[in-house]
């Protein structure tokens, strides 16, 4: 028994083990060489490892924002990171095994739903599966479920919306690429739907973005870190002046504390960077061995893959969606103090895909000035949404911080407001 | 081993798309190459032969001054336009 408890309470306990022997079994069920299982299973192990030291360097600039923030501004600044909510959640709350299970629940569920229905989808985007694993099983969490229920219902919500999203983003994606072949992927489609909608009514299709010539010195936009820097470092240094040497001097010590908040500021955009690098090594080898499977189980599957793959397609409309949807997430945040909701900050990863990716949709039904205005009213949307998330964020103690990615805050909307009450009226 | 680079914004979604894309390419000619899939501001240190990116990344794929070969694609899976852009660069130096 002392070893079983042992197992139990030292090895299984710890996602990272738990997860590399999940990589471990699948690449034994593959029939792989011994030498590529153990490379595979150690990457997988490193993945996640490198991912919770990411969360910890994005959690220390976070925590260090928030309180020049509130001490500058007197209210609460939230920086909007889907990243550093899923790193909080796997390391300081202790979800890992959780998610990572939901994780291939999800993977599991579409696979029947693309079997047995008419939504012949495979979602192959690995990282939206993660954060809509990381959004279900907080959300389902704080309902007060525990063990196999959370994570089957996770699968379950997360499954159907791996099929739901590519569905109703495929008209337009047709659209776009004049063909059938490639589907769309990516948690933010009610945005891309919601873009589109708007667009079709203030838009004019004939005169499409890709008419437009851009100035050439704003390629580095596509430079994804830069671009989420050239923000962020900006905004740390502004902050770091509202809150005055004084306040600051507590965390600079001798450095000067604008220099002190200049490097604050691109250890964030470090913490990102650190992050994704570990959900890159993480996601090698489950992604394939899910295709693999996928494929062989639904011959006719249609791939469902991240957003960039639309970019080709209308790289101008990209960048002016991205600086649309920029603008708006601006004006969302000096409004929604107005409204009684806290302060967001434009989340600039999110705002270069999922704003690039609206941009693309917004061209397709309504040219440069439904792009436009869509793309800024996008920006409003993509705001507003995840800041209805905030009081229970803090009530987890997450730090400074909310969800992007539309499509799981409406997972998790559908548990506050629909699962959970149901939930509690049972229990 | 030649070595060929996917490259993207992230580095996670598409150029791993990209990257699944190539691989059977790849073994469909029978060529012997590692694949990896990575972000642009990562891939300026990273040593490969061929570098492989959707065409809207063009110019700050070019500005880093890579090394490589670079090949730029419209429909990032689509494995004729792989083949028909991948085979003529691998032919060119003698990597079959």
């Amino acid at each position: 028994m002392a070893v079983v408890d042992f197992i139990v309470n030292n090895i299984l306990t710890q996602a990272s083990i738990t997860i590399a022997l999940v990589a471990m079994v699948g690449l034994l069920l593959q029939k792989k060489p011994g030498g590529e299982v153990a490379s595979g299973t150690f990457k997988t192990m490193l993945g996640f490892l490198v991912l919770a030291a990411g969360s910890s360097i994005i959690v220390s600039t976070l925590s260090y924002f928030g309180e020049i923030f509130s001490e500058g501004f007197g209210t609460q600044g939230i920086v909007p990171s889907i990243e550093a909510i899923n790193g909080q959640a796997m390391n300081d709350l202790g979800l890992g095994n959780e998610i990572a299970l939901t994780f291939l629940a999800i993977f599991l569920v579409n696979i029947i739903l693309a079997r047995f229905t008419r939504w012949k989808y495979i979602f192959l985007t690995g990282q939206a599966l993660l954060w809509m694993a990381t959004m279900t099983t907080i959300f389902g969490f704080y309902g007060g479920l525990r063990g196999f229920p959370l994570i089957l219902l996770g699968g379950i919500i997360g499954g159907v919306f791996a099929v739901a999203m590519p569905a109703i983003a495929q008209p337009f994606v047709r659209k776009i690429t004049g063909s059938d072949d490639i589907a769309l992927g990516h948690f933010c489609t009610i945005g891309y739907v919601f873009t589109a909608g708007v667009s079709k009514l203030v838009g004019n299709k004939s005169q499409s973005t890709e008419d437009i010539k851009f100035p050439k010195g704003l390629a580095f936009l596509q430079d994804t870190y830069l671009a989420v820097g050239a923000i962020m470092i900006p905004l740390f240094m502004v902050t770091a002046a509202f809150a005055g040497p004084e306040f600051t001097s507590q965390y600079s010590d001798d450095l000067n504390y604008i220099v002190h908040a200049f490097l604050q500021g691109v250890q964030f955009v470090v913490g990102v960077y650190v992050l994704l690098s570990g959900v890159r090594l993480l996601l090698a080898e489950i992604v394939p061995a899910f295709r693999g499977i996928a494929l062989k189980l639904v011959p006719d599957a249609k791939p469902a893959l991240d957003a960039p793959v639309l970019f080709p397609y209308a790289p101008t409309a990209v960048t002016l969606g991205f600086i649309s949807t920029t603008v708006g997430t601006v004006i969302a945040m000096i409004l929604l103090p107005f409204v009684g909701l806290p302060v967001l900050l434009p989340g600039m990863l999110t705002n270069f895909f999922a704003g690039g990716t609206a941009g693309i949709f917004g061209n397709a039904v309504g040219g440069i000035r439904g792009t436009i205005i869509s793309g800024i009213a996008h920006g409003i949307f993509i705001t507003v949404l995840p800041a209805l998330l905030v009081p229970i964020f803090n009530d987890m103690e997450f730090i400074n911080t909310t969800a992007t990615d539309v499509d799981t805050v409406t997972a998790a909307l559908l548990y506050e407001w629909i699962i959970n009450p149901l939930i509690s009226l049972f229990n | 081993m030649i070595k060929i680079l996917m490259v993207c914004g992230a580095g996670l979604g598409s150029s791993f798309a990209m990257e699944m894309a190539v691989e059977s390419v790849v073994k469909e000619i029978g060529l012997d190459a590692s694949l990896d899939h990575t972000d642009i501001s990562s891939a300026s240190g990273v040593q490969a032969d061929i570098v492989i990116a959707a065409n809207n990344f063009e110019d700050q794929v070019k500005r880093y001054g890579m090394n490589s070969h670079l090949i730029f694609l419209n429909n990032l899976i689509d494995k004729k336009e792989i083949k028909e852009k991948l085979v003529p660069v691998l032919e060119e130096n003698n990597y079959i």
